[in-house]
């Protein structure tokens, strides 16, 4: 009935993986907590087992860390979003990843939630992680045996199961390249009621141009599957193609044929998501496209 | 660990499972913080933490650890007044809340407060924007924000430049008298802006117990079995009571006593909130626990959902006389003949939904015997003695060997008029002799409480090309839910105002207030006349649209455009008295500007100024 026995403030990342791999050998339950704004919510109410150990990350000074380290972006893990959002690197380099963390709870919740407890979670639709596919981003991961680097996408095994071993792993942080002149990104999603609830539908747009052409472009969508989504037909579709309303409309086509979305019974059908698609894709890359303009001609983004 | 609570170092080792809410409101007393959904969604929670609004709800007490926390009852002493000569009690917040009425049930405006001086801290002039994107998720139910926002703005003020605050802007009274017409404080605002105010929750009397219902959670069945031995073996569980130990009446219930208190083996079960068993235990969570050592089987009975199911002549009998709890006519004129005079006819059926009140303070009561064996029972209620006489028949005692102490309400807008925990509780108080506390959480609050019924209403008008009506005929189907409760009453006034504030010479409406195997409904603001203003005033938009006439002055020829235009005018023209307004021509004199287009009808809030009058002050 207790939600946790005991809690345990990990000082580091070895005190942090020790404990879980101490628990673990004592059969005892344990989970990583950063914000907990989710994991905490479903112990309270019964859709999360209690457990005998909860490991707190958020004061590992590692996994706090906003900076520019060997010419990428890094953000920890256990950075509340606010800080993120407040951070003008993170709006200079990632606008995607500003927009969506801007979306996430409401203003107390981004106090204490993180992004790596929103990636971690492993849902489909979740906004920093739609925004972190189409960055690109990088995640760490670290364990005793030290650590590995695994791009973003690569996380995901279903709804609510990532690809991280949870008894003997830890995500660290996310990295992800520093944006050049003429590229730029934007999130954006629809949700009903505008509160704190999960996206009907969000999409991530990063594009690079030359001039009237898209060089290079990377797409995400949540839900359109059990894992998120990076639509790589649609982006391949794109490549090298005029920024025009045909392209676009042969990028969405792809994008209908890749995507699974799905009815679900409280929040919208699955027409009704593939019409959503279709605006959010437009807006998004459409403002990814103006945004990649006005750093080209010099202007801050 | 460490913490630092309002300026003060206090150790104190963080519980098994505790959130940082729990260590404040149980084991520091700090009772201000107010625990409205316990689910990250409401704000009334929030504490600074190193500065930051956090909902302490959701915050585990151990993170805490060597942090700055600051709760509403340190807010005061955050506050140096620009000349240290002068003594000031509270936060110029805290004042400007209490002088712009931005307090009222008061449950909110801790966390209000909290977030608002967390946003100063960064931002010591914040635009309008700014304030509410800071109180995004910080929720009032009474509807404060206008003042919350105008509190805020003037305490800017102060803060910023050391000047007294600014009084808030008023309409001129043309002849104010002593008390109406000038500002008026609350009498219990400083309390509430303090964090001192007590509401039921917040109170702790020695040796109490921890009470819960076990709710049938199936929608309609006949109880097979019940088993209640294992919980009663359980450690820490004081008693477990069912309908066999009920003393007097089984049944309560605001008008028709329907409602059972508890449903005992070989009952029907009507609805998912109804109990079949109550839990009094050493705590909350052994409580919880005895709960799921209940057994009950149950043989299901088929469900009717909808008040025009429940009519059906097939449909099974909810209650001993049916499932009709009353047919509600009103008769005027010829139908016939009225419909015959019209040059245009018009029939549409309208549905509205359930509503939930989502007071932010969920139930709580508390009950404990006084040293002459009288039952006293904590709870903020609307109707304290209609709890005093329903609890006493349950009981078997006489009404004055019961006393209900009515407690701060954090809102309730007509959902905290029924019976709730307050029988319950003193039940379990009279079987254990021990205090007994029985709280809600938000899920069995929304789940239990009675709601706005849902309705179907068929309009059907007949109206001249001038747009003066000859006939209006209407059918309402309303959904009472599981139990009568107000539900004679609130589609009463459904069905008399179902055709409008208008002048018609033949008119006819029948309301079915029908049970069925939702949750009851009850008195909710506007008390059934939100359901028929919505249909019929909707009918006379489209009534206008078809006839090509302006709906906002309609119809200009007749008497009714003086009730509708009134109902306009009142929301154009705040602070003028409702006397005043005879004609249009009254508003062009003013230079009243022309009213918005209402998404719903201002005739609902017309109704329920007129309501609060004369149905129920309380809300």
């Amino acid at each position: 009935m207790m939600l946790w026995k005991n809690y345990h403030l990990a000082r580091n990342l070895q005190d942090a993986l020790e404990v879980m791999a101490a628990a673990q050998r004592e059969s005892q339950s344990a989970s990583l907590v950063a914000g907990g704004t989710d994991l905490l919510l479903d112990v309270q109410q019964g859709r999360h087992p209690p457990v005998d150990l909860m490991v707190d990350l958020t004061a590992i000074p590692e996994m706090t860390v906003l900076e520019v380290r060997q010419e990428r972006l890094y953000i920890g893990a256990a950075v509340p979003l606010n800080r993120l959002i407040a951070n003008p690197l993170v709006r200079q380099h990632a606008e995607a990843l500003y927009e969506a963390c801007s979306l996430i709870g409401g203003p107390q919740v981004r106090n204490t939630a993180t992004l790596g407890g929103n990636v971690g979670h492993a849902l489909p639709a979740a906004d920093g992680t739609i925004a972190l596919l189409a960055m690109d981003a990088q995640a760490e991961i670290a364990s005793l045996d030290g650590l590995r680097i695994v791009p973003v996408e690569k996380l995901f095994l279903g709804p609510g199961r990532s690809a991280l071993d949870p008894a003997r792993e830890l995500l660290t942080g996310f990295s992800l390249s520093l944006r050049q002149p003429d590229q730029g990104s934007a999130f954006r999603r629809v949700m009903r009621p505008q509160g704190v609830a999960i996206a009907i539908l969000n999409f991530a747009a990063w594009v690079e141009r030359n001039d009237q052409h898209i060089s290079q472009v990377r797409l995400s969508i949540g839900p359109a599957g059990p894992t998120p989504l990076r639509a790589h037909a649609a982006e391949q579709v794109l490549t090298g193609s005029p920024f025009t309303p045909a392209s676009l409309e042969k990028a969405y086509a792809a994008i209908l044929a890749e995507a699974r979305f799905r009815t679900s019974p409280h929040r919208a059908t699955a027409e009704y998501r593939r019409h959503l698609a279709r605006v959010l894709f437009e807006e998004t890359l459409t403002t990814a496209w103006e945004r990649a303009a006005k750093t080209q001609s010099g202007q801050s983004g | 660990m460490e913490i630092n609570v309002n300026g003060n170092k206090i150790e104190i080792e963080p519980q098994p499972g505790e959130m940082l809410s729990s260590l404040l409101r149980k084991r520091l007393g700090l009772t201000g913080t107010k625990i409205g959904c316990d689910e990250l969604e409401c704000g009334s929670c929030t504490v600074l933490v190193d500065g930051q609004p956090v909902l302490s709800c959701n915050y585990p007490a151990a993170r805490a650890a060597g942090k700055q926390v600051i709760t509403i009852e340190g807010l005061a002493d955050l506050y140096k007044p620009p000349s240290p000569g002068n003594s000031h009690s509270l936060h110029p917040l805290q004042e400007a809340f209490i002088q712009y009425g931005a307090v009222q049930c008061g449950f909110c405006i801790p966390g209000q407060l909290m977030t608002t001086y967390a946003l100063l801290q960064r931002n010591p002039t914040p635009s309008e924007a700014d304030i509410r994107q800071a109180l995004k998720d910080t929720l009032c139910r009474c509807a404060g924000y206008p003042t919350i926002i105008s509190a805020i703005q003037a305490a800017v003020h102060t803060l910023n430049t050391g000047e007294p605050l600014p009084p808030p802007q008023m309409p001129k009274t043309e002849a104010p008298l002593e008390v109406i017409g000038t500002v008026q404080t609350r009498p219990d605002a400083v309390a509430k802006v303090t964090g001192s105010a007590l509401f039921t929750d917040d109170l702790q009397f020695e040796g109490m117990l921890h009470a819960r219902a076990k709710r049938a959670m199936t929608p309609h069945a006949i109880v097979r079995s019940l088993d209640v031995s294992k919980a009663r073996q359980l450690a820490g569980v004081a008693v477990v009571l069912t309908a066999e130990d009920i003393p007097g009446e089984h049944n309560h219930g605001l008008v028709i006593y329907d409602w059972p208190t508890l449903v005992g083996v070989g009952e029907r079960v009507r609805y998912v909130g109804d109990s079949v068993a109550i839990v009094a235990a050493e705590t909350w969570e052994i409580a919880t626990q005895a709960l799921d050592l209940i057994e009950v089987e149950y043989d299901p009975q088929p469900v009717i959902s909808d008040p025009v199911q429940a009519s059906q002549p097939d449909a099974p009998a909810l209650h001993p006389k049916g499932n009709l709890l009353k047919h509600i006519k009103v008769r005027k004129g010829n139908m016939e003949q009225g419909f015959a005079e019209a040059d245009v006819v018009l029939e549409h059926t309208f549905h509205t939904q359930i509503t939930d009140h989502a007071f932010l303070e969920p139930e709580c009561s508390i009950a404990r015997l006084t040293e002459d064996g009288r039952v006293e029972i904590y709870v903020g209620s609307q109707i304290p003695y209609s709890d005093r006489s329903q609890a006493a028949r349950v009981l078997a005692v006489p009404e004055d060997r019961v006393r209900v102490l009515g407690q701060l309400m954090g809102g309730g807008f007509g959902g905290k008029e029924d019976i709730m925990g307050q029988i319950h509780v003193a039940m379990l108080a009279v079987a254990t002799r021990r205090p007994v506390k029985l709280l809600f959480d938000r899920h069995e609050s929304l789940l239990v409480h009675p709601k706005r019924h849902a309705t179907q209403i068929r309009v059907k008008v007949g109206a001249c090309r001038d747009g003066r009506l000859t006939a209006v005929e209407t059918e309402l189907f309303g959904d009472t839910g599981a139990y009568a409760s107000l539900g004679e009453k609130v589609l009463t006034r459904a069905t008399t105002h179902s055709s409008g504030p208008y002048e018609m010479p033949h008119a006819r409406a029948d309301c079915y207030a029908m049970y069925t195997n939702n949750p009851p409904a009850g008195a909710f603001r506007g008390f059934g006349v939100t359901q028929s203003a919505f249909a019929v005033e909707s009918m006379i938009d489209m009534l206008a649209e078809k006839l090509e006439m302006d709906p906002t002055c309609w119809p200009a020829t007749s008497h009714s455009a003086h009730a509708r235009c009134q109902g306009r005018l009142i929301c154009a023209a705040p602070g003028v008295s409702l006397r005043r307004i005879k004609t249009p021509a009254w508003a062009a004199a003013h230079q009243t500007k022309p009213a918005p287009r209402w998404s719903c009808s201002p005739m609902a809030l017309l109704r329920c100024a007129h309501l609060q009058l004369s149905w129920d002050r309380a809300w």
